[in-house]
């Protein structure tokens, strides 16, 4: 019988980490006045990556 | 042939591919009715707020505002049709994720998954073609259409949820659904809706979800999570982009630290969440009778079948409003008899977007709405699109009733085989009623007018001008002209009901001049002399503007006195009977800038330069008004106007040759809604007046030229009998933009 996986997978993590990166990447572009870069990885942290994020959560 | 849930559930794992074929169909109609550019009403600020990333008008929809910003900068057309496309495509998905929800309700109880997918696929049509989810999905006039797809997705979790709420995912899609809820809000707050649906479908199906408080937890901080997107107001309104409507900040020159940490933001950013500026009253002071704001869903209920502009079909609509009531009311009741779990969510879901929201709203009767009683109070325009989601929604439970009443006649005399389906299934093209009826109304694919209307009011007034406007319909195309397609950039467009304001004017004294480009411009201003102002638009300063009262208690006539102009104001004239803090700042406009560049209010404007006393000093020019620094004299080619001052005949005749308005009226063959036909008065209104002019002047040919651009436009547009008082037409609506001022009443 296959042990429970308890940790995050390692796609999982991947997935975490990118998608706070991704975030933390827009924003920042947003406050230094980026208007094309900062809303494209806004709107891909918050519509593709934090949904990831939730859906592959243990 | 009923199935248990369980065993229907097994066997009809839901048909995505078909459901994206189901979307890209529906796609592909919008597509080809999309509006080509902008459109009337709010459609040029949100379309102009995408592009250059900035507020619109509160809540501020920063969501939205992102979401748009990424659909402009797609290099395919032109930006307004990006933009556009993000309404189409936010409505497709909502057709597809409707086809979903429907395969899965009829799974409990349909054995064959073509009828399934058929029927299915009628509700994602229907839904689509409701004349309001439509007309709305073809230009990106507001929000909702982003709404919807956030409604429809939420629904589908739930459903899903609803399906196996002891499942293995079945606490990500609670998490997921609580965090889209949260990053709905972000869109409109109307993004909370779906709330109380999902509620009630939780404490249904596992109330002891809710004692969970792990999950709770996580789910709440999800919605947080979905909520931080608010944070672009404060960082965007920091940088001062030309549309920043409520200025969340308090940073006064850049961003910083300290000023976006703020009081000031804090309180700045709630007042714009809140919608503060528009002072909704309490809902225990209803704005119009319970009865007839069910009247007016109602009367929207109709249109959604066939909407029939031009009333001549009243019996067929209202015979089929009746029916699509008939069949969703079934359709409600085939979902609770056959598919309690997500009956359970749509239900309420529908309750929710429909008689909830009828009562939350609380709208003053409809701009359409009852028309023989005059007196009442009216919202400026048809508020059907705030009712887009219960008609969307409405539309899946109309298709199951008819789904439901295709099954009747199939199963008649047995369990119905395949061809007895495929016999019956023509009674499911009542659904296609909606595709035929609305297709006339709902299409925008040659709705150009409110592009070239903003281009031809821009293009009246000489360069570096200031343009007084008065509401939504002749500002917001205006900054879309300016912001989005550049075109006279070098105009300051002041808009009276934001004047009222305290951010705007601030605005306006940052707003940088902008080099007039005379190649660009009418040929009638080529060779001008047009030295760039060197001074901002007001004199005053920062905190003097702040200091202008909201008002003046001042309810008889005041001399107001510039150089050599000196008018007699008349509050009695003005929308409130005293001078708000808007009119007062026009007036500041007058003394700051009245012989060193042109001052100019639109001819929208109505009264309103009789009520400020300009008249003696305002001189037609197209379809703006200038504001003479002297009274004007009459001229051979000056003509005295009663009631709009003088006519600069030459001018106007010279700019009427290099409009485009009215031949794109005629292209579409009517004007957008009736709300707004005031501006298509106001060309109607110019060509009878030069038409005259000419008359005068012996010119029967130009004459007669003018006189049948008036006639042919005034049929188009349904107009014929207005005319015409020697006035001009009447104003259009204020909208939406108007801040909302109580004014007390002195004895």
């Amino acid at each position: 019988m296959k042990t429970p996986e308890l940790a995050p997978s390692r796609r999982a993590l991947a997935l975490r980490v990118l998608a706070g990166a991704t975030l933390i990447a827009g924003w920042t572009d947003l406050v230094y006045g980026g208007i094309s870069a900062g809303p494209l990885l806004i709107v891909a942290g918050y519509a593709v990556l934090v949904p990831g994020v939730i859906l592959t959560w243990r | 042939m009923a199935l248990t849930a369980t065993a229907a559930h097994e066997r009809a794992e839901p048909s995505y591919g078909i459901a994206a074929i189901v979307g890209a169909v529906v796609l592909a109609l919008y597509v080809a009715t999309l509006a080509p550019t902008t459109g009337m009403w709010d459609a040029s600020e949100y379309i102009t707020a995408a592009y250059t990333l900035g507020i619109p008008h509160p809540p501020g929809n920063p969501l939205f505002v992102l979401l748009g910003r990424v659909a402009s900068l797609v290099p395919v057309s032109s930006v307004a049709v990006r933009v556009n496309m993000l309404a189409a495509v936010c409505s497709a998905f909502s057709a597809a994720i409707w086809f979903l929800v429907t395969e899965r309700v009829l799974a409990a109880w349909w054995p064959m998954r073509w009828t399934r997918v058929v029927a299915a696929a009628t509700a994602a049509l229907l839904g689509a073609t409701a004349f309001t989810v439509w007309n709305q999905s073809v230009v990106n006039e507001k929000v909702y259409t982003v709404a919807l797809a956030f409604f429809a997705i939420v629904s589908w979790l739930t459903v899903r949820w609803c399906d196996d709420p002891d499942g293995p995912v079945a606490d990500r899609l609670l998490v997921m659904i609580a965090y889209l809820i949260g990053l709905g809000y972000t869109n409109h707050p109307a993004g909370m809706l779906v709330g109380p649906a999902v509620v009630v479908a939780v404490l249904v199906r596992r109330p002891r979800t809710i004692m969970r408080w792990k999950l709770v937890s996580v789910a709440l901080l999800a919605a947080v999570v979905g909520l931080t997107p608010f944070a672009v107001e404060p960082i965007r309104a920091a940088w001062h982009p030309v549309l920043n409507e409520g200025e969340p900040t308090g940073c006064t020159d850049r961003i910083g630290v300290s000023c976006t940490f703020s009081k000031t933001t804090v309180t700045r950013l709630m007042a714009n969440v809140n919608r503060d500026q528009y002072g909704k009253p309490n809902l225990a002071e209803r704005q119009a009778p319970l009865s007839a704001q069910v009247g007016m869903w109602w009367l929207y209920f109709k249109w959604q079948w066939l909407r029939d502009s031009r009333e001549t079909q009243g019996g067929i609509q209202l015979f089929l409003a009746l029916g699509f009531l008939a069949l969703g009311i079934y359709g409600g009741y085939v979902h609770w008899k056959h598919e309690r779990a997500s009956f359970w969510f749509f239900g309420p879901l529908v309750l929710t977007v429909t008689f909830a929201l009828v009562y939350y709203m609380n709208f003053k009767y409809g701009a359409s709405q009852s028309p023989e009683l005059p007196g009442v109070p009216r919202e400026v325009r048809d508020r059907d699109y705030f009712y887009l989601w219960s008609y969307s929604t409405w539309s899946v439970w109309a298709a199951l009733g008819l789904a439901a009443a295709w099954r009747a006649l199939a199963t008649r005399d047995g369990d119905g085989d395949r061809r007895r389906w495929l016999m019956t299934a023509p009674v499911l093209m009542i659904g296609l009623i909606p595709l035929v009826g609305n297709w006339r109304d709902a299409s925008r694919a040659n709705e150009t007018a409110t592009r070239e209307w903003a281009h031809d009011l821009l293009n009246s007034v000489e360069p570096y001008a200031v343009l007084v406007t008065l509401g939504d319909n002749d500002t917001f195309p205006l900054w879309y002209a300016q912001e989005v397609e550049g075109v006279r950039r070098d105009v300051t467009i002041a808009v009276t009901s934001l004047l009222n304001t305290d951010w705007y004017p601030r605005g306006l004294t940052r707003r940088p001049t902008v080099a007039y480009d005379a190649a660009k411009g009418p040929a009638v201003y080529r060779g001008m002399a047009a030295p760039p102002p060197t001074k901002p638009v007001f004199s005053l300063t920062q905190a003097e503007l702040d200091s202008v009262p909201e008002y003046l208690d001042v309810r008889t006539p005041q001399v107001f006195q510039s150089g050599t102009l000196r008018a007699i104001v008349d509050p009695r004239r003005l929308e409130y009977g005293v001078p708000l803090r808007g009119d007062l700042m026009v007036l500041q406009l007058l003394k700051d800038n009245l012989g060193t560049r042109p001052v100019y209010i639109a001819r929208t404007s109505g009264s309103y330069i009789t009520a400020l006393g300009l008249e003696p000093y305002a001189l037609v020019q197209g379809l703006a008004t200038k504001i003479q620094p002297a009274i004007v004299a009459p001229t051979t080619d000056v003509i005295p106007a009663p009631g709009i001052g003088h006519v600069d005949v030459l001018r106007t005749r010279a700019l009427w040759s290099g409009y485009r308005g009215p031949a794109s009226i005629m292209a579409r063959g009517d004007w957008v809604d009736r709300p707004s036909v005031g501006i298509a008065l106001l060309y109607i209104n110019t060509a009878f007046m030069l038409g005259q002019v000419a008359q005068q002047r012996g010119d029967v040919a130009d004459a007669e030229k003018m006189r049948r651009s008036a006639l042919s436009l005034a049929e188009a547009t349904r107009t014929l009998d207005f005319f015409l008082p020697a006035d001009g037409p009447p104003p259009p609506a204020g909208g939406d933009s108007a801040p909302k001022r109580t004014i007390p009443v002195t004895p």
